[in-house]
């Protein structure tokens, strides 16, 4: 089958490749019919995070047509149309049962790596480095889900593929930050990058009941999508003090919730932007965190800031001191997807919660490497670039 | 006739996260770093497993367990709470860096039994071409031994 894999640092492939396998009993065998690049992808594709091996199938959000299942399934079968959750749960260890799924203790089958960096294995995800498993990823024809009866869920017949898609990762890591951030009726969020997890961080911080909200990037096209699909008001962070904004806005208060959507290659004008820049270079910090920095600094007194962006590991200039004296509470989470998908899929079905406007490049896999090239750059108003295969 | 180099790229690699243990940096996780040798040694591994303690017997260990036989002694008392049965284990005498290697693989599989009733499998994966570089081979031997290596 074709598929799209990780060649070298900023080199991606398209290659003929075996097709996954049945191993476990809880395991299906989906043919992919939508699969979407994620800003997470990019820190695989630039090397900094430095397990992946040439040969590696990426892709972590997708879904598709159930056309194998393993013996132990109960809740799938042939022929069901899925979206499947990035992260890879078991459903019956502690973190699971307790709807912490992406901690899942079973489904990393590479603990000793994450165990050094971060002092606890956390879950396994999809086409996400052998860090995090080692699994084959789902820009490929078809592609293997662990634990299909936990992780896979039917969409149903009023929700299309094109906005299935985004309830795999994007949106339910969305919901993660909004709700384990603790978005509450009548609240101000801020959210940092306007990409698809911000946008849809927007939209549901909305939903929840949030009274104002309020998205943070530089790209034009992107903040038009926020204001039009979300109905947030949008700072470009080039042209605007972000945190001048955010006061002037909020009554001199500053958000209640503080929403970070960007990740370990965060960019920033100025003096900031270079250091991090150097450090990252320099192998002296392993991520850049500028809107970290900003969203701590810039959140009420006694209010929430939660990183749904990807770090790897060390940041330098953390602001503790604003951390501790403001009485922040800081949160992060990697995505929990059984958790918010089902209610995802009731939110797309009554239309509340559309997605398709972020799939700006719809093209074949055989595309991909062009698809990645569009994402990363942003060239041509790219949100998402999603795959066909 | 194979490489030298790649050889020994991929040794290094999997002698890669034990020496983490023996490091002491800010976040790199450490089995214990900071007891002699012997005691870290003789430190009880432990896991634990969703289930109440009467459903883990210590006479019938699962098969990853039990292989290791009168080697290790086991110890299974209630967790806090709701949180489950804690499985411990240890050698009875001082045991290599491989033996310890091979307990904290059990125990997970051990886990994962018990949970899920099944050791998640891997392999064959689909993958295009492995270039046989250094680095490429370094993860090799660090994805080798990734089961049994950790804070475990």
């Amino acid at each position: 089958m074709k598929a799209v894999t990780w060649a070298g640092v900023n080199r991606l492939s398209v290659e003929d490749v075996p097709e996954p396998q049945i191993l476990n009993d809880h395991d299906v065998i989906l043919k992919v019919r939508r699969t979407t690049t994620c800003g997470s992808d990019l820190h695989l594709l630039s090397g900094y995070v430095p397990f992946m091996r040439a040969g590696d199938v990426i892709g972590h959000e997708f879904m598709g047509e159930v056309v194998e299942v393993g013996k132990g399934v109960r809740e799938r079968e042939v022929g069901d149309r899925v979206v499947v959750a990035s992260f890879v749960s078991c459903g019956t260890c502690w973190y699971c049962r307790n709807e912490m799924f992406s901690l899942c203790d079973n489904s990393n089958p590479n603990p000793g790596i994450t165990e050094g960096l971060w002092g606890q294995s956390v879950g396994g995800c999809i086409g996400y480095s052998h860090a995090l498993g080692g699994y084959a990823g789902s820009h490929a024809e078809y592609v293997r889900v662990p634990y299909a009866d936990v992780g896979s869920f039917v969409v149903p017949d009023g929700v299309s593929d094109d906005r299935a898609l985004f309830a795999s990762d994007a949106a339910s890591t969305a919901f993660t930050g909004v709700d384990l951030g603790g978005v509450q009726a009548g609240d101000t969020v801020a959210v940092w990058g306007a990409g698809g997890v911000g946008q849809m961080a927007a939209r549901l911080s909305a939903i929840v009941g949030a009274e104002r909200v309020v998205v943070i990037d530089r790209l034009p096209e992107r903040l038009e999508q926020a204001r039009t699909y979300a109905g947030a008001q949008t700072i470009d962070y080039t042209t605007t003090d972000v945190a001048a904004e955010l006061r002037e806005l909020t009554g001199g208060r500053g958000p209640d919730v503080c929403i970070e959507a960007v990740g370990m290659e965060a960019h920033s004008p100025g003096p900031q932007g270079v250091y991090d820049q150097v450090k990252q270079q320099l192998r002296l910090q392993t991520d850049r965190p500028a809107a970290v920095r900003e969203a701590v600094m810039a959140c009420r007194k006694g209010g929430s800031v939660f990183t749904l962006g990807v770090f790897a590991s060390m940041v330098d200039k953390f602001p503790l001191g604003a951390l501790m004296n403001k009485g922040l509470t800081l949160r992060g989470a990697q995505v929990h997807g059984p958790r918010y998908i089902p209610r995802l899929l009731e939110l797309m079905e009554r239309d509340e919660l559309v997605t398709e406007h972020l799939a700006t490049h719809v093209m074949p896999l055989s595309e991909a490497p062009r698809g990645y090239e569009l994402f990363k750059e942003k060239q041509d108003g790219c949100v998402r670039a999603v795959f066909t295969p | 006739m194979a490489n030298p180099l790649l050889s020994r790229a991929a040794d290094v690699g999997g002698a890669l996260l034990g020496r983490l243990q023996d490091l002491r940096l800010p976040g790199v996780g450490t089995a214990s770093a900071k007891d002699d040798p012997a005691r870290a040694a003789r430190r009880w591994r432990v896991v634990t497993v969703l289930l109440p303690a009467d459903r883990v017997d210590p006479g019938d260990l699962p098969a990853p367990l039990a292989a290791l036989g009168d080697r290790i002694e086991v110890r299974v008392t209630p967790a806090p709470a709701d949180k489950g049965t804690e499985v411990a284990a240890r050698y009875r005498t001082a045991p290599s860096e491989e033996d310890i290697g091979r307990l904290r693989a059990a125990l997970r599989a051990s886990k994962q039994l018990l949970e899920t009733g099944e050791v998640l499998r891997m392999d064959p994966r689909p993958h295009g071409e492995r270039a046989q570089t250094p680095a490429g081979r370094l993860l090799d031997g660090v994805v080798a031994n990734a089961k049994k290596e950790g804070v475990l």
